[in-house]
């Protein structure tokens, strides 16, 4: 009987949720409305010194502006509280102009020494995880207060970017100390957003700020953020109309909302900054040897993980991801290719195979790829045992020798190409633990290249360096190239003008809502 | 009319019971292997039903046709398993209790009404995740012993009536006056009067036991992956139900339909058995 309800239960849900149920109203962009949201997981802290995670960068972004953003849909920097900067011909100092009348949420105005302190305070505070990017400056100094100088030990063309990251935002003393340890809970907004409130792992709300200088950047007037809801819940308030948008609906429900024509529409896609495969230690037999390296990089079927992570993800020829400046459209990925594998592996000494030891995390993604990886070897006679770790045992084991083969994914932290190349195969990133270069790769062609790279000016040629990099990697194959992935956004109708940041991915700032002069949701 | 019923419910059963059996040479695939490259479209998508694979392919490629064949198996053999056992803890208890009445019967009962008191999904719940916290895990013993536990004790109540009713009739008396053991009377006097009733429910107790095993099966608390078993196949469909009905529907109809024989054939067995409800 109660297989009998279910089958009635099924036709019930299956006529009526054909699309949207609300349209855009059809006006001009318009300011107000509340957009709603919700995140799979809770926001970990406020504080841009100590945030350090998806889910709070998606609030940093809204809460705090820095010298340098990035142009709409693109790489590009430009212009945010600066009004303009020149960078010096030696490539060592950056000199900032900011833009007169800034202001904190409390009124008082922004100063460059404001900058100074929160560089400072990145590089001082115990829990700050980007001490390390401001390696390079050897001084910051605050001429007057609108005059921002920062000095380099060597030239370093990626450092706009890091600029550009939450924890570069001006941030001043008495606010920090006056909070103390609830710092975290006290952000003191510089962006077009300001903190209503939060009730940790359930509820944040932002409102727009008053006062804020660029009235385009802040049209929706509140952002509303449920915490800890899972994807398949959100996608059930979306389509009940209770969620505006929602990032990276579930295998079925992508699958669904790609197939109907009235949802369709409104399916966002973008590639993010990530690089996943897997890492060899070519200082160990049989990794050591580059026919084995790419043997395996012939004998993975990349198309398979593709279908298992039902699209959302781009075969990967290297470590760098499409779009970004250096990235190779000619340099196509490792064709699937067992017979060549085959050959290979007989040409290195490994006639029969071998057999080894994948290493990797209980992460749902990297067991379906550890599992499509074991019956692709399987057929060029490599036998793979798949060990599973918890992320945290998972991530000291690969960070030193002794973990031959193992699961590697790559976050960057800006879209420039050192941060990918020189961070994983530069041998200067080799460390006895918690090695960046996980491959313990050491290249010295590789390393000139890079290092040349790193100082270049010119952009065009800057690219051209990083191609030539990367065409050494993808045939020394110190990985085995697997893919990038792509983050999906289902959104209603009504939000308009949004566009998933290529860096940022959740990022309001552009959107607005169209709703009717009421500020009502218009039924279809 | 129950004539028909029973017929058609033996008939089904048959069928069932061939299918299980002779699974793996009706199928044609490989109920557990994955097939990526052939079993799912470019999105990654299961596939609907077509030649190659008649009622389409999961979410990870595999056949839909071979994984309910795969799960008739597994799911007839769970529930024949459990109730088999449920069977012989209730006839124990049941022809007890019937039998010595009394302090006996009042205690036995009162075990009885304290399982009883329990919703029956709750306690089935309950005990399948200690049972697999007790390192059963990887096999299908904790949801036998599961539906088991939860299951005998409706076979105890009619049993236990039925040898109550037994135990003062004549020819018991007659036995007893002879000097025959509780154990000789139980066994030659009692049990062949109650096997009729005995067979009936438990085709009923099978019906259920096949209801409970899904909806165990359907929380996770089945038998493990990548197993089939007609619950899981409905779990794991279940967030597909829009752009991929099949799999949902084929499972859905599977369990409904051998729910349907075994209360049909067991329905129709008691009025043929029980001449007093015969029409």
């Amino acid at each position: 009987m109660r297989a009998l309800a279910l089958a009635a239960l099924l036709a019930a849900c299956n006529a009526p949720s054909s699309g949207p149920r609300f349209r855009a109203a059809g006006g001009e962009p318009r300011a107000g409305g509340t957009l709603r949201i919700a995140f799979p997981g809770a926001v970990s802290s406020l504080d841009p010194t100590i945030a350090y995670d998806e889910l709070s960068f998606y609030v940093l972004h809204h809460l705090f502006d820095t010298l340098v953003d990035y142009a709409p849909g693109s790489f590009d920097p430009i212009p945010r509280l600066a009004e303009r900067w020149e960078i010096s011909d030696d490539g060592r100092t950056l000199r900032f102009w900011l833009r007169p009348g800034l202001t904190f949420a409390d009124g008082k105005p922004i100063a460059a020494a404001h900058f100074k302190y929160s560089l400072e305070r990145a590089r001082t505070t115990p829990d700050s995880p980007f001490g390390p990017m401001l390696a390079d400056v050897v001084g910051i100094s605050a001429p007057s207060d609108r005059e921002l100088v920062i000095a380099l030990g060597a030239p370093n063309t990626a450092f706009l970017y890091v600029l550009a990251m939450p924890f570069a935002t001006p941030q001043r003393e008495d606010h920090v100390m006056a909070a103390g340890d609830n710092l975290r809970r006290m952000p003191l907004a510089t962006g077009p957003y300001e903190l209503g409130s939060w009730d940790e792992g359930q509820h944040i709300v932002l409102h727009e700020r008053e006062g804020y200088f660029d009235p385009t950047r802040n049209r929706i007037g509140a952002i509303d953020v449920r915490e800890n809801v899972p994807r398949d819940s959100q996608f059930l308030m979306l389509e009940a109309g209770e969620l505006d948008t929602m990032m990276s609906p579930t295998p079925p429900d992508l699958l669904w909302v790609t197939s109907s024509a009235a949802w369709q529409p409104y399916v966002h896609r973008r590639s993010l900054l990530t690089t996943f495969g897997s890492r060899f230690d070519v200082t160990v037999k049989p990794f050591d040897d580059v026919r084995v390296r790419q043997a395996l990089n012939y004998a993975l079927d990349k198309s398979a993980i593709v279908k298992l992570l039902t699209g959302t993800a781009t075969p990967a020829h290297g470590i760098l991801v499409p779009g970004m400046l250096g990235f190779d459209d000619k340099l196509a990925p490792y064709p699937h290719d067992p017979a060549k594998a085959k050959a290979l592996l007989a040409a290195a000494g490994y006639p029969d195979g071998f057999a080894t030891t994948y290493v990797t995390t209980d992460d749902a993604d990297a067991s379906t790829l550890a599992q499509s990886l074991q019956a692709d070897f399987a057929e060029v006679g490599v036998r793979v045992t798949i060990q599973q770790m918890s992320f945290a045992t998972f991530a000291t084991a690969i960070g030193k020798h002794g973990t031959p083969f193992a699961f590697v994914s790559w976050l960057a932290d800006y879209p420039d190409p050192s941060n990918f190349l020189d961070t994983r195969f530069h041998s200067k990133s080799i460390s006895e633990e918690g090695s960046l270069n996980a491959s313990f790769y050491s290249n010295p062609a590789l390393d000139a290249l890079l290092d040349s790279a790193r100082a270049e000016r010119d952009p065009a040629q800057r690219a051209e360096l990083y191609r030539r990099a990367e065409r050494i990697v993808h045939d020394d194959a110190p990985w085995l190239w697997g893919y990038h992935s792509i983050a999906t956004e289902v959104s209603q109708p009504y939000l308009k003008g949004f566009d998933q940041h290529p860096v940022w991915l959740r990022d309001f700032t552009t959107a607005w809502l169209d709703l009717d002069v009421d500020g009502e949701r218009v039924r279809r | 009319m129950t004539h028909r019923g029973a017929v058609v419910g033996a008939i089904l059963v048959g069928l069932l019971l061939v299918i299980a059996l002779l699974g793996p040479h009706l199928a044609g695939h490989d109920p557990i292997a994955r097939d990526i490259d052939r079993g799912l479209s470019a999105m990654g998508a299961p596939l609907g039903p077509s030649v190659d694979a008649l009622l389409g392919t999961d979410h990870l490629g595999r056949d839909v046709w071979a994984r309910l064949i795969s799960g008739a198996g597994t799911s007839l053999w769970i529930a024949g398993l459990a109730t088999l056992l449920a069977l012989v803890i209730g006839l124990a208890v049941g022809l007890s209790a019937g039998y010595a009445g009394g302090w006996v019967d009042g205690v036995l009962m009162r075990g009885v009404d304290l399982v009883l008191s329990f919703p029956f999904l709750l306690l089935a719940i309950l005990l399948a995740a200690l049972l697999r916290e007790a390192g059963l895990a990887s096999s299908t013993a904790p949801v036998i012993l599961t539906l088991a536990a939860v299951g005998w004790t409706t076979m105890a109540r009619v049993i236990r009536g039925k040898a109550m009713t037994i135990a003062r009739a004549e020819h018991v008396t007659a036995a007893r006056a002879l000097g025959a053991s509780p154990l000789r009377i139980i066994v030659r006097h009692i049990l062949p009067n109650v096997a009729g009733i005995v067979v009936v429910i438990a085709l009923l107790g099978l019906a259920q036991a096949l209801l409970a095993e899904a909806a165990l099966s359907f929380l996770g608390l089945g038998p493990p992956p990548p197993a089939a078993s007609w619950g899981r196949m409905l779990f794991e469909g279940r967030a597909y139900y829009r752009t991929s009905p099949h799999l949902v529907v084929a499972p859905g109809i599977a369990i409904l339909v051998a729910v349907v024989a075994f209360n049909l054939l067991g329905e129709g067995l008691r009025d043929l058995l029980d001449p007093k409800e015969r029409r």
